[in-house]
């Protein structure tokens, strides 16, 4: 889908790229505004008497099967969605960066132990772990976050192990430690940044697999726990309700589709920006 | 000054230098010759405990009487880059790609003469224009200078605080002869200046005859001749050293009327 963008004329696709990522968050921040400061609905009252209704001027995308209104719910749901997105991707980051750091630059049996542990992971599909650790820990938001962190950790810190174990072999390192730096110094000073841009489009990139999982946990019913409003619960919500009003299970799926490939296109936007080896920037 | 006492480096199952003991007098040029893979590079990094991983040294380096091989790694740091300091062949890649080159010399600053760190900035400039540089190359970053800009920022950089060594690690290799010749004569001047030593490591010929005052012929791990720059290279006594002088190219044994130039 994203690749349909992909223009050899690179700065109408940046433009593209950003474009559609920042109209995206405008048009979602202004639904937000508009449902939380104009609307005004509660998103957990029910009121079966209003149940299943189609768009209209109080409810502009409806109500859902207990006569809550849709885009009330929609975008807490998005806030839910996005903001737990965001805790599980910066916990992972953090960890991930740091343990892969470590393990690049030390070396030797830390680096073994840290690697068998993210090998341990990698050898199972992320969904599975997830599923897993999800069960064991009962359904709910604790245990689907500390989920996601501990299976997205890995790739941050292997990308991060990779990066740090090559540049560390550079002249510049080298040069680092004859002018006495403190390996602290080192890492924060001369790795860091090395690594970060890279970090950061990863992240990007997987804020939309991350959003995903968190929909999709919750429609499988082991993440966001009714009536908290969350997309992927909206999906497993409206699924008896799919003949009788499509456009229940319509939104929400829009909704996922709409932010996942805004974030990706942000995140190719990103991968570009930092790639400091395609252009001399003077 | 710098005295290298029974040196020993080697891996689990070979010994790539075999007892090396040199001395590297105040103020003076000292010259390291050798055949590629003749261990020069290894003795010079054993000082600063910059050997691969994998390999140990053996024996005791002495700076001013501090045993550096003995020293731990926090005391080390705090010599490294004030007292003794190195330069490399390859300047391209001795700063950080991400840094400017000012930022370079205030981390250095900030390193090792912290008290001093609002200063950076003109002590910046000030070592730039010391080796010819403008001091407003301190705002660029490495890929915006040349080769020999480069080398010079870094003899700046590695001259900062006036150390008592400097290792010269082949710094002429990669650059053409004019521009190598430019950065020994402003080594030499520079250490002229600050009295410094410089432990010279290079296969050059024309430089050592040049510039050193004394030289140590290294092969295969061991140094088999030393003494005064002239004496070595005008009488050789070792055979290897013969040999290594004869291979060298020096224009005046060319068949064509070609003249070595007067820089």
């Amino acid at each position: 889908m994203i690749r349909l963008f992909k223009q050899p004329q690179t700065a109408m696709r940046y433009k593209l790229q950003l474009g559609t990522a920042v109209l995206t968050a405008a048009l979602l921040l202004f639904l937000y505004i508009y449902t939380a400061f104009v609307l005004r609905h509660d998103s957990t009252l029910t009121n079966l008497s209003i149940r299943l209704q189609g768009s209209s001027l109080m409810h502009p995308l409806g109500t859902d099967h207990l006569g809550r209104d849709v885009l009330t719910r929609l975008m807490l749901g998005g806030r839910q969605t996005v903001g737990y997105s965001l805790l599980a991707l910066a916990a992972a980051l953090l960890i991930g960066t740091a343990s892969g750091m470590i393990a690049g630059f030390k070396g030797g049996w830390l680096d073994r132990i840290f690697m068998r542990i993210a090998d341990g992971f990698l050898a199972f599909p992320d969904m599975i772990v997830v599923i897993v650790l999800s069960g064991l820990l009962g359904p709910g938001l604790h245990s689907m976050i500390t989920a996601i962190v501990m299976v997205k950790w890995v790739s941050y810190a292997r990308v991060v192990r990779t990066t740090v174990i090559t540049e560390s072999r550079q002249d510049y390192m080298l040069a680092a430690r004859i002018n006495g730096l403190s390996p602290a110094n080192m890492l924060s000073r001369h790795l860091l940044p090395h690594v970060a841009g890279q970090v950061l489009v990863l992240a990007s990139l997987d804020l939309g697999k991350v959003i995903l999982l968190i929909s999709s946990l919750s429609y499988i019913g082991l993440g966001v726990q009714p009536p908290t409003p969350e997309w992927g619960a909206m999906l497993n919500d409206s699924r008896p309700y799919f003949q009788l009003a499509p456009q229940l299970m319509l939104y929400p799926g829009l909704a996922i589709v709409l932010l996942v490939l805004s974030v990706n296109m942000l995140g190719d936007y990103l991968r570009d920006y930092f790639d400091v080896k395609k252009e001399v920037r003077v | 000054m710098l005295h290298f006492d029974e040196i020993t480096i080697r891996t689990s199952s070979r010994t790539l230098v075999d007892k090396v003991s040199l001395n590297v007098q105040p103020g003076e040029w000292h010259a390291l010759v050798g055949q590629s893979g003749s261990g020069k590079s290894l003795l010079s990094r054993s000082a600063g405990q910059l050997l691969p991983p994998g390999l140990s040294a053996e024996g005791s380096i002495l700076l001013e009487g501090t045993d550096l091989l003995g020293l731990k790694r926090s005391n080390l740091r705090s010599l490294l880059g004030r007292r003794m300091s190195y330069i490399f062949q390859d300047y391209q890649a001795a700063f950080a790609p991400f840094r400017t080159i000012g930022q370079h010399f205030r981390e250095a600053i900030a390193t090792h003469d912290k008290q001093r760190l609002r200063e950076a900035p003109d002590r910046t400039s000030a070592a730039l224009e010391s080796v010819g540089l403008e001091g407003s190359l301190a705002s660029r970053y490495p890929f915006q200078l040349s080769g020999g800009q480069l080398q010079r920022a870094s003899i700046a950089l590695a001259l900062l605080f006036s150390p008592d060594v400097l290792i010269a690690d082949e710094v002429t290799t990669a650059l053409d002869s004019v521009s190598g010749h430019r950065v020994l004569s402003l080594l030499n001047r520079l250490r002229l200046e600050t009295g410094c030593s410089i432990l010279f490591i290079t296969h050059d010929w024309r430089h050592v005859r040049r510039y050193t005052d004394r030289i140590a012929v290294m092969k295969d791990g061991r140094i088999v001749e030393s003494g005064g720059t002239h004496r070595v290279l005008d009488h050789p006594r070792h055979e290897y050293t013969r040999r290594l002088i004869a291979a060298a190219p020096v224009l005046s044994r060319l068949p064509s009327g070609l003249q070595e130039a007067q820089p």
